[in-house]
């Protein structure tokens, strides 16, 4: 049965990879980050039900606090993007190097 | 058990699923939606693992909390049609980068099923109940659960921070 959930970890942490580098979108870039974090916590619980040891769902509860704090700074840029530029494109936040346009 | 697997089958589907809907979809809101289906089908999996506590923890951080505030900051900055990147090649982008991440997806999943990891742990009494949990953090995890409050007070205040709307010199 392990094999299955490692399979299904290492599915959605492919989707994620994938929304993370094909899409503009800074929000569905963040959730493809959440993805990732989710396809991980699924391989530690995973792998924590086959030894039955607590520590991959301590490992796995740390990881989810972790992504609430990165939720709030995430947020946090939302807002100050979305005022400065009006607009939710990847592309146009250029200010730290590469092609001004 | 046949039971279990049909259930482990059918919550892969709807994550699978979901979250590529979530990668695919064109308005960020849709795409929240989307993804609360997947965090839910995960709890669900969590649940099926053995981990009772982690299940209530996904849903009420992760369903609860972490989404909610993403529906709300994507209401609040009200965003138009006007405001979203154009991505007329958005198929084409998916399909490239799924052509380059399947062969290590692929090599990933040969390594998993050519692993060979032995038989399951003969079941423990009380396995993934919050007293069973709460034991090991507060006794061998202590450390780590200390810095993870820190962690949470920098975001707290790094969030306020950048939020601050900044008086015009």
């Amino acid at each position: 049965m392990i094999h299955h959930y490692l399979l299904l970890a290492i599915l959605l942490f492919g989707i994620g990879i994938v929304g993370l580098i094909s899409r503009r979108n800074i929000i569905v870039i963040y959730m493809s980050v959440e993805l990732l974090l989710n396809g991980v916590n699924l391989a530690l619980v995973a792998v924590s039900s086959h030894l039955q040891s607590s520590d991959g769902q301590i490992i796995a509860m740390l990881i989810i606090a972790i992504a609430a704090a990165e939720a709030a700074l995430f947020m946090a840029l939302f807002v100050v993007l979305f005022r400065s530029r009006r607009s939710l494109d990847a592309n146009i936040f250029t200010l730290l190097g590469g092609r001004r346009d | 058990m046949p039971s279990e697997t049909l259930l482990f089958g059918i919550l892969a589907l709807m994550t699978l699923f979901s979250a590529g809907m979530m990668v695919s979809m064109h308005r960020p809101i849709d795409a929240a939606l989307s993804f609360i289906v997947t965090l839910v089908s995960l709890a669900g999996l969590f649940a099926l693992a053995g981990s009772g506590f982690l299940f209530a923890v996904q849903i009420i951080i992760y369903a609860g909390a972490i989404l909610s505030l993403i529906l709300f900051i994507i209401m609040f900055l009200n965003i138009k049609e006007e405001n979203l990147p154009e991505e007329p090649h958005k198929w084409r982008w998916i399909a490239a980068a799924a052509a380059l991440v399947a062969p290590f997806c692929f090599v990933l999943a040969k390594l998993v099923l050519s692993t060979e990891f032995g038989e399951p742990a003969a079941p423990v009494g009380g396995f993934g109940t919050i007293h069973a949990i709460g034991i090991d953090l507060f006794s061998e995890w202590v450390l780590p659960f200390e810095l993870i409050s820190v962690l949470l007070l920098v975001a707290l205040v790094g969030a306020v921070t950048l939020a601050e709307k900044k008086e015009e010199a």
